[in-house]
């Protein structure tokens, strides 16, 4: 049980342009990748996007982290590939370009699967990247200058900072869960060790909001946060840049149907069949992983 | 599958050159230590936060495997065990019962450990019965642990890991947080499971306590351990309470300034202290006022 088990996705410090840009040009941009991403079914607007997103990386100086955080990417984006080829989300009629024992391989769905795996490549990489270089009081600090009502602000914050204090309480709690001999998996080991963290977590917030009142909480007046957050000319540049940028491609999209490429790229029998094979041994790598770790434990 | 209170023969607790590492980093929390204990002992464990008094105690239950070394625990290689394994052999009583209790009643609550290791239902009962009653908790048996008063929630906490009658105890900072009633209730029943053959382990920061309850204090500092005598050398030894920063019971300190030069003893207890003073100031004028003085 280590005590330094914070989230796996946190802020990494660090003074690099990225950080010092101002968190809601940043969130303008991850809120128009988001809606540019689900507006397009262009393929290379969608790669675009993530390889824009990966290039911000090393100059945020987020590399590694944000590369250990989009692993989670390889059970959603195998099994989403794979399926997509034997079961492609789009209409019928669909055309078979390889068979594999009793599965068919279709060639629409491989056109689809990527779009679907771009949308979330694009949009989780981009959000990943603000996660890590926005320390979380800034945000809420601009939040404030936006009008947002300061006791909401104030409780989306608490809620963050709340979640590693709970992670260390669930690892103490079922240290002594295991010390009384309870077996540590299945049903029978939800109750022992969720009742206390509930109860503690009640009871936390119970002494926390009357220590919040012991000084002062709610009380009127114009909260002043100990970050400063600054909107510089080049933050808003870069807001309306974003802006500018998603609403242009956002709307050539819309108006040319999504602007799906999926006539004009065919794909070579070879390579959907070597797209499936990857995409399927993947994922019953990440679940035969996941189903020895368990019994391990 | 059921545990009788004696041992197997051999040591209680032997830890071997017992190093541990934490994974993330290269924190070192235990450098080398050896600790040998015998069955039936009652010992302390003192020294700083951070001197690696949890992380020693958290070896004998195998919640933590030592990264190098050996922990030998009533005759069993915790590196080979899970916590589950050696929970009939070791008790780990946690420092806050919040942490432990989730069943609807005291009794429940109660019957989870010992459920837990495969005892019989009928022997359950029997041990659960006879932890209500060592502990004194009759009203308390049909409670909602987190309905009875913070105390009691200490002694439920306590009773459910004794009702797993586990050879070896380890309480974690029993005193915390406890009034000084709770806190003498708990001084009896850490002398009364040693009386019954169990061997308790303290780790605590409240001197006065180890001082009245154990007969062997071991002191840590900087993750090793640097002294292993009885309370009464440990606390009469100025130079090494200095250098751990830890401080004597407040009566030994004053035996140490006063009746100590003159030959009296390195009192432990306000008791001991005042029975010498008085057997001095007897010596005077011999009233019976001694006795009326120590209670």
């Amino acid at each position: 049980m280590s005590m330094q088990a914070a989230l796996p996705i946190a802020m990494i410090p660090g003074n690099s342009i990225i950080h010092r840009i101002n968190p809601l040009a940043k969130l303008v941009w991850v809120v128009g990748y988001v809606v540019l991403a689900f507006s397009t079914q262009n393929i290379i607007i969608l790669y675009s996007m993530a390889a824009f997103a990966l290039l911000l990386a090393p100059i945020a100086g987020v590399t590694r982290p944000l590369l250990k955080g989009a692993l989670i990417l390889v059970p959603v984006g195998s099994s989403l590939l794979a399926l997509q080829i034997i079961a492609p989300a789009v209409e019928r009629p669909w055309t078979i370009v390889d068979q594999l024992g009793p599965l068919s391989l279709y060639g629409d769905g491989v056109y689809y699967g990527f779009v679907l795996l771009g949308r979330i490549v694009a949009s989780l990489l981009l959000a990943l990247i603000m996660v890590m270089t926005t320390h979380p009081s800034d945000l809420f600090t601009s939040f404030a200058k936006l009008k947002v009502p300061y006791t909401l602000n104030f409780m989306l914050a608490m809620t963050l900072q709340l979640i590693p204090v709970f992670q260390r309480e669930v690892g103490i709690i079922m240290s002594a869960q295991k010390s009384r001999g309870m077996k540590g998996s299945g049903f029978s080991a939800v109750l022992p060790s969720f009742v206390p963290v509930f109860v503690g977590a009640i009871e936390r917030v119970q002494q926390l909001s009357i220590s919040l009142e012991s000084r002062g909480f709610g009380s009127n007046g114009i909260k002043t946060s100990y970050r400063q957050v600054k909107g510089r000319p080049s933050d808003w540049v870069i807001g309306i840049i974003g802006v500018l940028v998603v609403a242009y491609l956002s709307t050539i999209s819309i108006m040319r149907g999504t602007w799906s490429l999926a006539t004009e790229i065919t794909f070579s029998p070879l390579f959907v069949l070597v797209t499936f094979l990857v995409a399927a041994s993947l994922f019953a790598c990440v679940v035969l992983a996941a189903v020895l770790f368990s019994f391990k434990k | 599958m059921a545990e009788t209170i004696q041992g197997q023969g051999g040591l209680a607790i032997d830890v071997r050159q017992a190093r541990y590492v934490y994974p993330s980093g290269n924190v070192v929390a235990l450098g080398g230590v050896d600790l040998a204990v015998e069955h039936g002992e009652i010992i302390g464990i003192i020294g700083q936060n951070g001197s690696g008094k949890t992380t020693l105690t958290k070896l004998f239950n195998g919640l933590l495997k030592p990264t190098s070394g050996s922990v030998i625990i009533n005759g069993i290689d915790t590196a080979k065990r899970t916590v589950q394994q050696m929970a009939p052999h070791v008790g780990y009583v946690f420092q806050n019962p919040n942490h432990q209790l989730f069943a609807r009643t005291v009794q429940m609550e109660l019957e989870f450990g010992p459920r837990n290791i495969g005892v019989p239902e009928d022997q359950i009962a029997e041990r659960v019965a006879e932890a209500v009653e060592f502990f004194g908790l009759q009203e308390f048996v049909e409670e909602h642990p987190y309905r009875v008063s913070f105390p009691v929630r200490k002694l439920v906490g306590i009773a459910s890991i004794v009702a797993m009658r586990p050879p070896i105890i380890i309480f974690d900072e029993p005193s915390t947080g406890q009034d000084h009633n709770t806190t003498h209730i708990i001084n009896g029943l850490m002398r009364r499971l040693r009386e019954q053959g169990t061997t308790v382990v303290c780790v605590s920061h409240d001197m006065p306590l180890l001082a009245d309850v154990v007969e062997r204090v071991i002191v840590m500092k900087s993750t090793e351990i640097i002294a292993d005598a009885s309370p009464r050398e440990v606390f009469a030894d100025k130079a090494l309470m200095a250098r751990t920063n830890l401080q004597a019971p407040q009566v030994t300190e004053i035996a140490l300034e006063t009746v100590v030069p003159l030959g009296g003893p390195v009192a432990l207890t306000t008791e001991e202290l005042a029975a010498d003073i008085a057997s001095r100031a007897g010596s005077k004028s011999k009233t019976s006022r001694s006795s009326a003085t120590v209670r």
